[in-house]
């Protein structure tokens, strides 16, 4: 390629981009090294490329992060940031059942919602991918409960189950079954938002699942049948293997997902009964916004937080060596 | 359910090159049989999976308690436009959708490009810096925002949530964008430098021309995000005509929870525009935000 008229071209470029002739892009020495100044004003242009989303990083969560160690450290309120307090309210937060009873169910939570809108998802992405009549419209339906906001969604669930006169209730009553408190019972209400959650998230599965199958190459089973293997054996040895990538990055997805869930517990039973449904994030909100304790609220957010930078840098590491095998 | 599964592939090699077509009609009725048991079965699963948005639809058309009309009607839908805010939390809901659509796409395509092309240490950092904030719970910055807002007069205010739409949009968005740009072939680029266009002028002629797939899914993602928000939109807006659709369909519920064919309405009013952006650009949506740019990745 010819450099002068490309450096010609990134001179107008830079003109059009940085009238006051900014410095802030200058780029490295060692690039100057390299015979093509192409590379230099490369990186300036990408320097003036990425600006305005550094900016929008570190105000929107590079800032509040520093902030939320400052304010979890403290004992203000959202008024002003109080007296600084050391590891007080960490061992408040740490030391109080509450905050275990809800890191034990934003556990199971995340379980039932990671496994479970996984295997239905497989479920229907297998079923998906044989030829059915109108199989596409099926596929977008199916989509639906990923698209509805779960404002409108937790609305609908609760006209089917929250009284004891609502559809899904009476249904059971008709059928001698008693009559379930889907969302006064605690423990049915904690399995109850289990399900309302896979029912919003299989979907996401579906999609993934459904990606990773679409890519692979049919001739394989051909070759897998002839060899006599079961079908059992064909989707454990020759499917699963090959939606394994896709399945992993969901997993993790799905992960952060629930444990930072906050609409679909809150809108549904608002955290309760007795605190049977609260999760971490709305202790937090709770914590902070009604009990108005801002501190521990912010430590329980901040604790979170760092359990998921750590899992996520770990998992990020393990997704960049996959996709380079 | 398989018969027909199998079918299909295996008659493949003997056929040779006329295979599809031929397929078709070697199918046994046996695989005939099951298609139509998936069929039934799919229609089933279909059925039940969207009873609750049948309901929420049948409701909100369904006549209300002290109506006089029979049959479907659109009274409520009237009745929650004239009685509510309904048309100014549209507007504020559709105000901050597509500006936070916009300019996060804004943002995002120029910083994927450099995630896409850039090969420096830097690049790769700032791309897992871009994971690790896109995992973090959006609680934890909402209470610094909301104290450092207040001084600004942006609580309650559209431009505040907005803000935060935009930045929290703009994590995976850049991801989605560079993956898309990582199908663009840089050889398109290298001709265009050779024709002595800029770094820039290629990322906008060349690139972004070809990207127009990328930046709707990108749109769509956002889009979504913002509309269903409520995390933000209950902690920011306050007052009854800054709220947006899911803190006016909340609060209205909250209010009138026995009026159920109202409620119902406000909700259809609210899940309309995400189907219609849903139904129109449905093959643009192929695996669902971060997900496929991880995939992709």
């Amino acid at each position: 390629m010819s450099s002068t008229t490309a450096s010609s071209g990134l001179a107008r470029a830079r003109r059009g981009l940085a009238p006051g002739g900014a410095r802030g892009g200058s780029p490295k020495p060692g690039n100057l090294n390299r015979k093509s100044k192409l590379r230099a004003q490369t990186s300036r242009t990408f320097f003036w490329l990425l600006l305005p989303s550094v900016i929008l990083l570190v105000l929107i969560h590079g800032y509040p992060l520093i902030e939320a160690g400052v304010q979890a450290t403290h004992d203000g309120n959202l008024l002003q940031t109080g007296k600084f307090v050391g590891g007080e309210n960490f061992a408040a937060v740490l030391s109080s059942p509450a905050f275990w009873k809800a890191a034990q169910f934003t556990l199971m939570f995340t379980i039932v919602g990671v496994f479970g809108s996984w295997l239905v998802g497989l479920g229907l992405a297998l079923l998906l991918r044989t030829r059915i009549p109108a199989g596409g419209t099926f596929k977008v339906l199916l989509l639906l409960p990923w698209v509805v906001p779960i404002v409108v969604s937790s609305t609908a669930w609760n006209w089917l189950v929250a009284t004891p006169d609502s559809l899904i209730p009476s249904l059971f009553r008709n059928f001698g079954l008693g009559t379930p408190l889907f969302l006064a019972d605690p423990n049915l209400a904690a399995v109850t938002v289990m399900i309302f959650k896979v029912w919003v998230s299989f979907p996401f599965m579906m999609m993934m699942i459904s990606a990773a199958l679409a890519s692979v190459d049919t001739t394989v089973y051909e070759a897998a049948s002839m060899d006599g293997a079961t079908r059992w054996q064909q989707f454990s040895q020759i499917t699963l293997p090959l939606i394994a990538r896709s399945t992993y990055i969901s997993w993790i997805l799905m992960t952060i997902f629930c444990v930072n869930d906050f609409p679909t517990i809150y809108l549904l039973t608002g955290g309760g009964p007795v605190n049977a449904t609260t999760s971490l994030v709305v202790l937090a909100y709770r914590t902070v916004f009604q009990d108005f304790a801002t501190g521990p609220g912010v430590a329980i957010a901040f604790l979170m937080t760092m359990t998921l930078v750590v899992i996520s840098v770990l998992l990020y590491r393990q997704i960049r060596k996959s996709s380079v095998e | 359910m398989s018969a027909a599964v199998h079918a299909h592939p295996q008659s493949g090699p003997v056929l040779g090159v006329a295979g599809p077509a031929k397929n078709k009609r070697v199918l046994s009725e046996a695989g005939d049989r099951g298609r139509w048991w998936r069929f039934t079965a799919i229609l089933l699963i279909t059925a039940i999976v969207l009873v609750p948005i049948m309901v929420t639809v049948v409701l909100a058309f369904t006549p209300g308690p002290n109506s006089t009309a029979k049959g479907l009607t659109f009274e409520n839908l009237a009745n929650v436009f004239s009685g509510t805010l309904a048309a100014t939390w549209l507007q504020n809901s559709l105000i901050t959708t597509l500006s936070t659509v916009v300019v996060s796409v804004a943002v995002a395509a120029p910083a994927g490009y450099v995630l896409s092309r850039g090969r420096s240490k830097a690049v790769s950092g700032y791309s897992l810096l871009l994971f690790v904030m896109q995992s973090l719970p959006i609680i934890t910055s909402v209470v610094p925002l909301f104290i450092l807002f207040a001084g600004m007069g942006l609580v309650d205010n559209l431009l505040g949530i907005t803000i935060i739409y935009v930045g929290s949009t703009m994590t995976v968005a850049t991801w989605m964008m560079a993956a898309y740009f990582d199908s663009i072939p840089i050889s398109l680029e290298e001709a265009s430098w050779i024709d002595g266009c800029s770094v820039f002028g290629s990322f906008t002629k060349v690139v972004l021309r070809n990207s127009l797939p990328g930046i709707l899914s990108t749109a769509i993602f956002a889009f979504l995000l913002a509309w269903n928000d409520y995390l933000v939109a209950i902690v920011f807006l306050r007052s009854n005509e800054i709220f947006t659709l899911p803190m006016g369909v909340q609060s209205f519920f909250q209010q009138n929870a026995t009026d159920w064919t109202s409620v119902m309405a406000l909700a259809v009013v609210m899940m309309l525009p995400p189907i219609i952006v849903f139904a129109t650009l449905n093959k643009y949506f192929s695996v669902g935000g971060i997900g496929g740019s991880l995939a992709g990745r």
